[in-house]
């Protein structure tokens, strides 16, 4: 059965740019079973086009830069190719592009944004931050529990 | 007519930010070209004052794609430093590491920096001609490259913790031995990655005909050639001796990599943040020299897994002395691949790889190191100074970019002499233009010591020094 791909993405060392990341490793506690495949790293890289593939739908969790910090933006995904910058890094839309054009198919997707309030060198997340990360952990948590596929 | 100048700004599908200036003459015909790195980053600056044991992790910093060849050499300054013999395991380990880093920067570089100008073509449209537009014409050969990247990025991953930045190399050795699981699961692996490389060899030398006037015009010229080689001369990317091979085939230096003052120069251009490397006993600019896998595959006396021996004899012949065309990069490169895979596996396969005895500790015993390593691009070094108290007082790193920088911009003023004609810009021929560095697969994060997107300009200047006419990668 396809499972739920999950992949939470930023640089833990630019403070709040880790959200995503910190949301991946809290799920990987919550969410334990065949039918979840959680990732956290540092960037999309292009090979990930082979696991989008084998998912029945992927979620994205990265920072954003604008927004107010505190809470948590769902923004649906649809394929779309990024050309020339497609190399080492890729956005999820060139991803979903890439895992159709190359292995046929590409799941449901949707990113989930969470804006930050200090990009600078702390380690550690902001306050607002750290309580948009619990309510989006607590929202998927109970959502694919119910809802994901089961592998 | 008027002296022109055109710049290419950015330089698409290399890594960094650079901008390439083509200079016209009077008669529209190209008389200077120059590759202008334009990104800075002062790492050798911003260490000085922390502890060297930080050293291996900032460093590895330098630089997304390499990481780990910067945590090696890195590492290997503070084994100096440490005045310590790492454990025999440990060694084994960091090779297997280094080798995947190989082979999925090679694969990264093959497949999806330069496979579209070899597949779809020089002229082709630029639109199409990126590593998606190889996806929608070449499926099977795009799944080759994304599946070779994924390999070794998980080899990385399995030995070292993580893809990107691991810290799992320390001064003394490595954090950790290897579980059987780990082991097992590369090995297995192994089979297909060896039967993709050896598809991927094996399309290319078939394709190489159709390539006839960028290999005679891609950075083709007589220079020196250095990298590191092991016992019996044999390809060695992490330990070894420094080698200088004349562009006659004759070694005319073999060192220990401590004395590498005495061998290499630097010298400072004023139109680029890149360091231009020599060979000090010639001086500037006799003493120009390339590094990476061309190098590797020219200095070297054999090869030690057998696959790999026999294309490298293969692709020794294309010449009668060192293969000169910078376009063989690609060849060369491909052939280093296979290596990889087969060497890993022998790595892999010996009685004590689960030895857990992987660290050796000790305090500051020496006020300096030196680390040398070949990195996918070519020699890196790495050399520290650091106090009583093993903080950092001084640092000099030489990154392989930096040895290639004066055969890339001999490179370019070649293939834009040979494409570039009167004062209009087309656009297949400044992607000859771009392609010939390419073919080097520079870093422009780890040589200039940016943040890693590589954007290109062209300009074209009249005599005046007028920007006539330019284009921008997006």
């Amino acid at each position: 059965m396809p499972h739920t791909l999950i992949l939470g993405y930023g640089n833990t060392l630019r403070g709040d740019d880790g959200a995503g990341r910190a949301v991946a490793q809290r799920l990987r506690e919550a969410l334990i079973g065949p039918g979840f495949e959680i990732l956290s790293l540092h960037q999309l890289t292009p090979e990930l086009a082979q696991n989008l593939s084998q998912a029945g739908q992927a979620i994205f969790i990265d920072a954003s830069a604008s927004g107010r910090p505190g809470r948590y933006m769902r923004v649906p995904l649809h394929a779309a190719p990024a050309c020339a910058q497609f190399t080492h890094q890729a956005t999820p839309e060139a991803l979903l592009a890439a895992a159709r054009a190359l292995y046929g198919r590409s799941p449901e997707a949707t990113l989930y944004l969470i804006p930050g309030q200090d990009f600078e060198t702390p380690d550690s997340l902001s306050k607002p931050v750290r309580l948009a990360v619990d309510q989006l952990v607590s929202h998927l948590t109970e959502s694919l529990r119910t809802a994901a596929p089961q592998r | 007519m008027a002296q022109k100048k055109i710049v290419i700004d950015p330089v698409t599908r290399i890594e960094g930010h650079s901008k390439i200036s083509i200079h016209l003459d009077e008669q529209g015909h190209v008389e200077e070209a120059y590759f202008h790195v334009t990104q800075f980053r002062g790492f050798e600056k911003f260490c000085e004052g922390r502890p060297f044991y930080e050293m291996p992790s900032l460093m590895a910093r330098i630089c997304g794609i390499c990481p780990v060849s910067h945590l090696i050499a890195s590492a290997k300054a503070c084994d100096q430093i440490l005045a310590v013999a790492i454990p025999p395991n440990a060694a084994r380990l960091r090779k297997v590491l280094n080798l995947a880093q190989i082979v999925q920067s090679h694969a990264l570089s093959f497949f999806y920096l330069s496979s579209p100008d070899l597949l779809m073509g020089m002229d082709s449209d630029p639109a199409a001609r990126n590593v998606l537009g190889v996806a929608a014409a070449y499926p099977a050969m795009a799944r080759d490259g994304v599946r070779l990247r994924q390999f070794g990025q998980s080899t990385i991953e399995s030995l070292a913790g993580k893809r990107i930045h691991p810290a799992w190399v320390v001064p003394g050795g490595v954090s950790s031995p290897l579980t059987a699981e780990s082991r097992d699961r590369i090995l297995a692996q192994l089979p297909e990655m060896l039967t993709i490389a050896t598809r991927t060899l094996d399309w290319f030398k078939s394709e190489m005909e159709k390539f006839r006037e960028e290999i005679r015009s891609f950075a083709n010229f007589p220079t020196l050639f250095m990298a590191l080689v092991g016992e019996n001369g044999g390809l060695e990317h992490y330990d070894g001796q420094m080698r200088f091979l004349d562009s006659g085939g004759k070694v005319i230096a073999d060192y220990p990599g401590s004395s590498y003052a005495a061998h290499i120069a630097e010298i400072a251009h004023p139109w680029s943040y890149l360091k231009t490397s020599f060979y000090k006993p010639m001086g500037y600019p006799d003493g120009v020299y390339r590094v990476g896998p061309l190098a590797r595959l020219n200095v070297i006396d054999s090869v030690d897994t057998p696959r790999a021996s026999q294309e490298w004899a293969e692709f020794r012949e294309l010449d009668r002395g060192p293969v000169l065309s910078s376009f063989y990069y690609h060849y060369a490169r491909l052939v280093e691949i296979l290596y990889g895979l087969e060497k890993m596996e022998q790595l892999l396969s010996e009685d004590d790889i689960l030895d857990p005895l992987v660290r050796a500790h000790a305090r500051v015993n020496n006020g300096e190191g030196i680390g040398v390593s070949e990195a996918p691009r070519g020699t890196l070094l790495h050399h520290y100074k650091v106090d009583r108290d093993g903080l950092i007082t001084w640092s000099n790193l030489i990154i392989a970019t930096g040895h290639n920088n004066a055969a890339m911009n001999r490179g370019v003023l070649q293939v834009a002499r040979h494409f570039v004609h009167g004062n209009r810009l087309e656009e297949g021929m400044l992607n000859r233009v771009e392609a010939v560095i390419r073919s080097f697969d520079p870093c422009l994060s780890c040589s200039t010591h940016a943040d890693g997107r590589l954007a290109l300009e062209v300009e074209l200047r009249n005599a005046r020094g007028e920007v006539v006419d330019s284009c921008r990668t997006r």
